[in-house]
């Protein structure tokens, strides 16, 4: 007889370290088959289906990561809790004591779990004494709901809610699960408002279309591009870059930039397909970014959530207070942001050195806007469309350079991948290494060429999904799910962001 | 209701010869008027109007509608 062995049930559903609950894996789509019947049955009871969308939330939160539940908690009631007060209170210096407290004490917890030991090394290098890491735990996802915290409180002080809503409407938008462990970093006063009109799994033909196109197209670029090229390609080349010649390090450079867009961008994919077929719209946050013609373009297309975020909160506020200095307080401005974003990414001198390049990229941009406008503009070179072209391989190129600098644990070893390219180039080896990797020659090139196709493109692919009749949308995901697990490690590899 | 005063200013520091400006334009839907312009057309507007916003006034502005409000309630003060 056909028997179900509980304990076995329950060893499933507990957080398991070797197996984390991720959008790609089995677990997930049962349960998430599983959300979708429930929230159709509540879908006449909004109250009902947000209570068991944030608890699952909450589940989801401790299966894939077994941590921290009670800081997440403690967050939602602590940022709820000044929202309310902020936007009652009509006593101009108290609404700003409240917003300063709130965003301290949100950087607080941010600060003391992401940096205590880096901060604690610095000094300890500094004085050339020992350090023993103190046992701190990074939570999964914090940056990401620090920041979405930071930003409620902002915008409770900035007056930017039309309505006021619940506590549970808040702690829905802080712990939703699609995008809990690495974003978007969704605005409040962009998601609460769609609880009001009882976001529904009813959806129409076309939103169902976009969702499985986004969710197949992030699961391609995660688990086929990422991946494979990750594995095969970039760890073990930049594990030990001098065993490797310096065009060898090059490939592996160029692997990296695809890699990283498409473990990044695939997720996020995933997140906003899956938001979306439960009838929530996610902001969007990648727009192609390596077809950018400057690093500020890239960073209007690239995890558009954190550069809006920064520029919001953080550039514009600095920019605006120091207004009098002209240009030097925009330099000042682009200065800070970058740093703080690259020590966002993480604590290491890698991440402020990525910040920093990305700094300077700009301000020297920056310095020679109106000369290169006038240039471009004497010399008829701004008409032309090559002009672009070369623009996109100097930004693209620039770019690549830094992500050196992100991807390589420490500066030795960004030296080292460096000196191959420099005194050990050898181009003789690249067609060895074509003929030798043929997979992944074709997935670079297929990756790039894909990321340069006109936006038109996408549109006429999403269109044919959109229009499909169910069995064929049914068929396109099967073949995904096939392909995926064709190409997928016995070893689930972390998406990169989560370490974020 | 954008004044042809206001608009005037921010077309002369963008440099546009002429941009159709409404209360719900955003700034990033104005030709040049990126993230590091931005300072110089609010600077460009305090000048024009001899006003002189506090940070918070116009971090508050969702819109260009806003901007001109916010110029006309210091201009009644």
């Amino acid at each position: 007889m056909f028997q179900i062995d509980f304990s076995k049930v329950l060893q499933l559903l507990q957080f398991d370290k070797r197996d984390p609950l991720l959008f790609g894996s089995s677990l997930f789509l049962a349960l998430f088959i599983g959300v979708l019947l429930v929230l159709f049955i509540l879908d006449k009871y909004p109250k009902a289906k947000f209570l068991f969308l944030t608890l699952f939330s909450f589940y989801f939160y401790y299966k894939a990561s077994n941590q921290m539940i009670w800081l997440l908690l403690t967050m939602a009631v602590v940022n709820y809790g000044l929202g309310v007060y902020i936007r009652k209170n009509s006593i101009q210096w108290i609404k700003r004591l409240l917003m300063l407290t709130g965003v301290l004490a949100n950087l607080g917890a941010l600060v003391y779990f992401k940096y205590t030991n880096f901060i604690l090394s610095s000094i300890s290098q500094f004085n050339n004494q020992p350090f023993e890491a103190l046992p701190i735990i990074v939570p999964l996802g914090i940056s990401f709901y620090v920041f979405k915290s930071i930003s409620y409180v902002m915008d409770s002080y900035w007056e930017f809610f039309e309505e006021e809503h619940s506590f549970l409407d808040f702690v829905l938008y802080l712990s939703f699960f699609p995008s809990i462990l690495a974003g978007p970093i969704d605005r409040a006063t962009a998601f609460i408002p769609q609880l009001k009109n009882n976001p529904s799994t009813l959806l129409t033909k076309e939103d169902i279309g976009k969702a499985l196109f986004l969710i197949v197209m992030g699961l391609m670029k995660k688990y086929v591009v990422a991946d494979y090229i990750g594995l095969n390609l970039v760890d073990r080349v930049f594990d030990s870059p001098l065993r490797f010649t310096g065009v060898e390090n090059l490939i592996a450079l160029y692997g990296y930039a695809l890699q990283i867009y498409c473990d990044f961008s695939g997720y996020t994919d995933m997140a906003i397909g899956i938001a979306l077929l439960m009838g929530f719209r996610l902001m969007e946050n990648f727009n192609y970014p390596y077809k950018a013609k400057s690093i500020a373009e890239f960073w209007r297309r690239w995890h558009i959530s954190l550069s809006s975020w920064l520029q919001d909160y953080l550039f514009k506020p600095i920019q605006m207070s120091a207004r009098s200095l002209k240009i030097f307080g925009n330099i000042l401005a682009v200065a800070i942001t970058f740093l703080l974003c690259g020590l966002w990414h993480g604590a290491s001198w890698n991440f402020l050195i990525w910040g920093g390049l990305h700094a300077f990229f700009m301000i020297v941009s920056l310095l020679l806007k109106t000369p290169r406008k006038y240039l471009l503009e004497k010399s008829g070179l701004g008409k032309l469309k090559i002009t672009g072209f070369v623009q996109t391989v100097i930004a693209f190129h620039l770019i690549m350079f830094a992500w050196l600098f992100f991807r390589l644990p420490d500066l030795n070893a960004v030296k080292e991948v460096l000196t191959q390219m420099i005194t050990f180039f050898r181009p003789a080896v690249a067609p060895q290494f074509v003929e030798a990797y043929p997979v992944i020659t074709v997935l670079i090139i297929a990756g790039y060429l894909l990321h340069f196709l006109p936006q038109k493109f996408y549109g006429a692919c999403e269109g044919v999904v959109i229009k499909a009749p169910v069995i064929v949308k049914a068929l396109i995901v099967t073949l995904a799910i096939l392909i995926v697990t064709q190409f997928r490690f016995a070893d689930m590899v972390p998406f990169i962001y989560f370490q974020f | 209701m954008i004044s042809e005063k206001f608009k005037a200013a921010i077309l002369k520091e963008l440099k546009l010869s002429d941009f159709e400006i409404q209360d719900s334009t955003l700034a990033s839907q104005v030709p040049g008027w990126d993230s590091l312009n931005h300072i110089n057309v609010i600077v460009a507007i305090e000048k024009e109007f001899g006003v002189r916003f506090k940070s918070i006034e116009v971090l508050k502005c969702k819109n260009i509608g806003d901007l001109q409000k916010l110029v006309n309630t210091k201009l009644n003060q």
